[in-house]
């Protein structure tokens, strides 16, 4: 069996370059996907762990993260039409108003 | 017969009711109902105050205490307060005072602010004054005083800031906010102290047995309060705001910068008697600042040429006198001469509320003069009030001031001088201002004097009141040499009774009459100097710009305020100048003390870190990230 | 757990209220609907029990901020009623804002993970569209945009965390990880820290805590007025309450760990968060910060670990919603009226409306400690149990940053007594007035009875 550490560094990394996604991209899709990247990461983990644990509910769990990270993705495209109305752009750096 | 606790529970809450009432309608309630509803409620908290004081003159002397709970406040492990009321000699006369001077000039604002826009406001605001003021005299415990402390001191905020359109007025009212602020400080630790020393803020746990805690620390815990009440009552170094005070409408100076509010923190230094009579340091501390402040006011207040600023220092004078006495431990002629002062202090500046309400906002005396005729009611009635200041027997003045002088000869020769020289100045400023406000030729613009008119009725029938008070006042404690019975002392006497350890020196009846036709005569004197000086030869002081030597000096207040610009205010602008450009282009001026631009300037910087960009947001969180677990990493916090 | 599920069904009725057209009754509906769950809730006190095989925990603690939660926001839907009616998608919205009360209870009542995880996320999801409800507004475009690339961000730290923690304890349910800790505390693997961590981050986040708060202030001034009342109010007592069950019940044992960091983390959230609003012009910026430095003073108490803890939160949270619902309900008028939350527009409130002013004040003075109102109480309550715990630095800390936060709540209450330009005064309906008064003499009720609320959970 493959040890656990490799599934924890491959998903370690996975989550850093979601992290530096974020971080280091300007356009609100590609950070969109950089999150979705994190998250996979974790799903990662917790199937990972599931399997080394023998126990089911890491799984179950994954199927939550799943349908969560679905209905958060669909809030945040509507949120970022509605900016795109208003901004026509899809830049974050366009969205600083608010700010001091 | 009604509950005498219901009685009394009522006394502070019938003010508040007012305020609230009116708080609350201040734009549809009309001028009429809102001074009638103000002036009703104080009237009958001082129907009750009576009844109350009746019902404690009907107890046995020693059992003339009455303390009531009405909510238990905090309770929380080894620490308790409630809302609870003491009621006994000493706060049945601060109750008496407060409700029956209180009502007098709220009577007589009914006339003083007839036309003001702000009317409403204003009877709102001092019927929430009164009730602090209540609240502060008849709480059971050092927090439900510390209340009443605090709110005093907002209501003289707002009251001083009154007319908000002047910007002068609204840094007068930051000003006393500030300084009240560090001796409020001083208070809180104080009563923290106690707190930890006495495991209770309770007064009668407190004073049940002050002697266990240890000397050092019953001095610093009577020294912090002290502090405390050289803010709220003015003394040197925290009195300059007093005078500036002033800025507010002129029932106000004589209801809470000259008869109450101030006077609060000679009833607290009374009150805590019985920790002040074990730490005789903090006497002598009192002693001197008090001799001091007595002296120096007075000095200021010679060449002062507004009519309420000359009253102003006289008031932080007598004050002075008052804590002279307190630290001569004679409590109860301490209390006495608040009495007496309330009475004729606050007639002092209702008449000259009255001359600067003829003279439609006058207030230099240089441009007065000559008001004897026109203003028959005001002039005898601030007759009577220089008359009682200045300590000629029988006025009100003559027993109290002659009591403490008493007290202070038979200490010490020395501090009866003092004390002497800063009564006979007081002789002289007050004589040169009535003098100058209703004798000789009119100064004023010759349009104001053909329209001039005397108080209306709401304004003289206090002004007459007091007058009374303030001939038969001092016959509430005459001496026994003058075949008096000291009753108010006497009166008094249980709740200083702890206190009786201070040895308090007596002299010789002998003495006692030769000490006051002393003083009686040289205050003749000083009052034919005057005479001479501002009457015959018709002196008008001169303008600014051709003062010269000590008189300059003096007319500046010692340059006090520049002092305290110079060492305080100014090294802080500095610092937070050099800080910051920025700040100081971007600060908005005058509300902003200087403390404060110095959080300002650090809240300007800081706040640009908020640059409205999601990647740097993001970017300072993942650093934290980083910092939090790499310091955990590091100093292996986490297994342990 | 009745409670959950009325509320849940008040959800549902707004969203199919949409589809047959009942939305006229809707609002009353709902206050009553709410009424009724308070009242499930007070069937339920100090009693405890689990649900779903020991999915949720209704136990005292659940019970007590579940009502809070649920009282809160019945206050929050009457002094809103103008924010509903006359305006687009009221049902919807209502239907939001239910489901982040939803996802509040359940963050105060979880037992497992996955619940916890399901809390935040239904309370966010729902904020986000909430707080960009003012759709033409490019201030609210920006707060929701901002709250929800944030939010999901710190959501990717906190499942990251929770994902470890599972991995080294071997299961989601709050009671067993605990025990598993107790079992093997020398053997934890490295990774369970970083979980810890990871979760302390993501929670962080959702109570806005320096230097995890960068949302907070932006998304507070962008958000429509109503939303962000309810943000400071029914979500702080959310996230605040998962905060504790995690670190302060879960994680008990292994609570050193983190302890360094949170004291860190006061220390700049009270010192940030009081010293920036002192430069707010904008009322309602300023109330967001204040709320920031608001959870600094919570955490406080919380590394105290004063036995009476749970009590003095609860009491803390309910007088900090009682008082940020006056402020923010009088701020929504000010709005509605003026167009504007800047400082000048709370100029002259009181010759405009007195009623407003005096309880802004009230608020105001709360807010700021100011004796005897309740937020004097609770800040007293906390300073006393951290000098028990002998942590006089942060107290110094706190203490002084409280007194800056003197000046930035007095500065509101100067503007409001200085003169009126000559404007029209201020309307607030009776419901307002009722239940604007009914807060009021909440705010002062509970400072002369903290004794009381502090017993409830002890």
């Amino acid at each position: 069996m493959v040890p656990i550490e490799y599934y924890l560094w491959l998903s370690a990394t996975l989550f850093s370059i979601g992290v530096l996604g974020v971080l280091y991209r300007r356009n609100a899709i590609v950070i969109f996907m950089c999150i979705e990247l994190m998250l996979n990461a974790v799903n990662l983990v917790m199937v990972a762990f599931s399997n080394y644990l023998n126990d089911p509910a890491g799984q179950v769990f994954v199927f939550f993260i799943m349908a969560v990270a679905a209905a958060e993705v669909a809030v945040g495209l509507a949120i970022l039409v509605m900016t795109f109305r208003n901004t026509k752009s899809t830049d974050i750096n366009m969205l600083n108003r608010l700010k001091w | 017969m009604v509950n005498i606790n219901v009685l009394i529970t009522l006394i502070p809450l019938l003010p508040l009711l007012g305020f609230l009432i009116i708080a609350l309608n201040v734009h549809k309630i009309s001028h009429k109902k809102s001074s009638y509803l103000a002036c009703g409620t104080i009237l009958f908290s001082f129907i009750l105050s009576i009844t109350v004081f009746t019902h404690l003159l009907s107890l046995p002397a020693d059992q003339r205490v009455l303390s009531i709970t009405l909510v238990s406040w905090i309770q929380t492990s080894g620490f308790s307060a409630d809302i609870a009321f003491l009621i006994d000699p000493l706060s049945s006369i601060m109750l008496l005072i407060i409700t029956g001077v209180g009502f007098l000039i709220h009577v007589y604002s009914i006339g003083y602010m007839h036309d003001d826009a702000g009317y409403s406001r204003f009877f709102s605001y001092l019927n929430l004054f009164v009730f602090f003021m209540l609240l502060l005299v008849m709480g059971a415990n050092y927090l439900l005083m510390f209340v009443g402390w605090e709110g005093v001191g907002l209501c003289s905020y707002l009251l001083i800031g009154f007319w908000f359109k002047n910007h002068d007025y609204n840094k007068a009212a930051n000003k006393a906010f500030i300084m009240n602020r560090i001796g409020d400080l001083g208070l809180l630790l104080g009563v923290i102290l106690i707190f930890i020393n006495f495991g209770s803020i309770d007064y009668q746990t407190v004073f049940t047995n002050p002697s266990e805690v240890e000397v050092t620390t019953l001095t610093w815990i009577t020294v912090l309060l002290f502090i405390g009440a050289m803010g709220k009552s003015a003394q040197i170094p925290l009195y300059t705001w007093l005078p500036d005070a002033m800025a507010g409408p002129t029932p106000v100076s004589a209801l809470i910068h000259a008869a109450t509010m101030v006077t609060a923190g000679v009833y607290m230094v009374a009150r805590n008697n019985v920790l002040y009579a074990l730490s005789p340091f903090t006497l002598q501390l009192i002693l001197i600042t008090g001799l001091a402040t007595a002296l120096f006011a007075a000095t200021i207040a010679l060449v002062q040429n507004d009519i309420k600023k000359v009253l102003a220092y006289s008031t932080v004078s007598q004050l002075g006198l008052m804590f002279v006495a307190l630290g001569l431990g004679a409590f109860s002629s301490g209390i006495f001469h608040m009495a007496t002062h309330a009475f004729f202090k606050a007639l002092l500046f209702l008449g000259a509320g009255s001359v600067i309400h003829a003279l439609r906002g006058e207030q230099d005396i240089r441009k007065m003069g000559g008001l004897k005729k026109l203003l028959p009611v005001t002039y005898i009635t601030f007759f009577v009030a220089v008359l009682a200041i200045s300590g000629i027997p029988p006025f009100a003045g003559f027993f109290s001031k002659d009591e403490i002088l008493a007290h202070a000869f038979a200490y010490n020769p020395f501090v009866w001088g003092v004390a002497l020289i800063a009564s006979l100045l007081t002789v002289f400023y007050m004589f040169r201002l009535f003098y100058l406000t209703f004798y000789g030729t009119a100064r004023d613009e010759k349009q104001t004097m053909d329209h001039i008119h005397d108080a209306p009725k709401s304004m003289a029938i206090p002004l007459i009141v007091l007058a009374v008070l303030s001939i038969t006042g001092g016959f509430m404690n005459t001496p026994e040499v003058l075949l008096g019975s000291s009753w108010l002392q006497k009166f008094l006497s249980p709740v200083f009774a702890s206190a009786s350890g201070i040895e308090i020196h007596h002299l010789s009846h002998t003495t006692e009459y030769v000490l006051m036709a002393l003083v009686v005569a040289l205050t003749l004197v000083v009052i034919g100097i005057v005479y001479v000086q501002y009457v015959k030869k018709g002196h008008v002081p001169a303008g600014e710009g051709r003062l010269t030597g000590i008189q300059k000096v003096l007319y500046h207040k010692y340059y006090i305020d520049e002092f305290y610009d110079i060492i305080i205010v100014k090294p802080l602008f500095w610092i937070s100048k050099t800080g910051d450009t920025i700040v100081e282009a971007l600060a908005i001026d005058g509300i902003v003390n200087s403390m404060g631009r110095l959080v300002t300037g650090s809240s300007n910087v800081l706040r640009k870190l908020q640059t409205g960009s999601i990647g740097f947001y993001i970017f300072i969180m993942v650093i934290g990230i980083i910092m939090i677990l790499t310091l955990t990493t590091l100093t292996g916090v986490a297994g342990q | 757990m009745n409670a959950l599920l009325i509320v849940c069904g008040l959800g549902f009725i707004s969203l199919v209220a949409e589809i047959i057209n009942l939305k006229k009754g809707l609002h009353i509906a709902i206050v009553l609907g709410l009424v009724v769950a308070v009242a499930a809730v007070i069937g339920d006190w100090n009693t405890s029990a689990t649900f779903f095989n020991n999915m949720l925990i209704f136990d005292p603690f659940s019970v007590a901020f579940t009502c809070l939660i649920i009282v809160v926001g019945i206050f929050w839907f009457c002094l809103t009623s103008p924010f509903f009616i006359g305006e687009s998608h009221q049902t919807d919205r209502t239907a939001l804002i239910i489901f982040t009360m939803v996802g509040g209870i359940m963050m105060v009542s979880f037992h497992n993970m996955a619940i916890l995880f399901l809390g935040i996320e239904i309370l966010s999801i729902s904020l986000y569209v909430l707080a960009g409800s003012h759709k033409e507004s490019f201030f609210s475009n920006e707060a929701a945009f901002k709250y929800f690339i944030m939010g999901s961000f710190a959501t990717g730290f906190l499942l990251m965390g929770i994902a470890l923690v599972y991995g080294a304890t071997g299961s989601f349910d709050t009671s067993e990880i605990t025990m598993h800790i107790e079992g093997h505390k020398a053997g934890l693997p490295g990774f369970f820290y970083v979980g810890i961590l990871l979760m302390l981050v993501g929670l962080a986040f959702k109570i806005s805590v320096v230097p995890f708060h960068f949302w907070a202030p932006d998304v507070y001034a962008g958000s429509p007025t109503m939303i962000t009342a309810f943000m400071s109010t029914v979500v702080k007592i959310a996230a605040v309450g998962a905060f504790y069950k995690i670190f302060g019940l879960c994680f008990f044992s292994v609570q050193m760990s983190v302890l360094p960091i949170i004291q860190g983390i006061i220390i700049l959230t009270l010192l940030v968060a009081n010293i920036i609003a002192v430069y707010q012009n904008n009322v309602k910026r300023m109330l967001a910060y204040s709320s920031i430095a608001h959870v600094g003073y919570m955490l406080l108490g919380f590394i105290s670990g004063s036995v009476k803890f749970e009590g003095i939160l609860f009491f803390y949270l309910a007088s900090y919603a009682t008082t940020s619902l006056i402020a923010f309900g009088i701020l929504y008028a000010i709005e509605n009226a003026k167009g504007s939350t800047s400082i000048d527009a709370v100029k002259g409130l009181y010759n405009q409306n007195p009623f407003a002013a005096t309880c802004m004040t009230i608020a105001l003075l709360s807010l700021a400690g100011i004796p005897p109102f309740a937020g004097f109480f609770s800040k007293y309550l906390i300073f006393g149990s951290a000098i028990e715990a002998d942590h006089i630095m942060l107290v110094i800390v706190a203490v002084v940053t409280s007194l800056v936060g003197v000046y930035y709540y007095f500065k509101p209450i100067i503007y409001m007594f200085s003169p009126a330009q000559a404007s029209d005064k201020l309307y607030l309906s009776a419901v307002q007035k009722a239940f604007l008064g009914m807060l009021t003499a909440a705010a002062l009720l509970l400072g002369l009875l903290p004794e009381w609320i502090i017993t409830i959970l002890s």
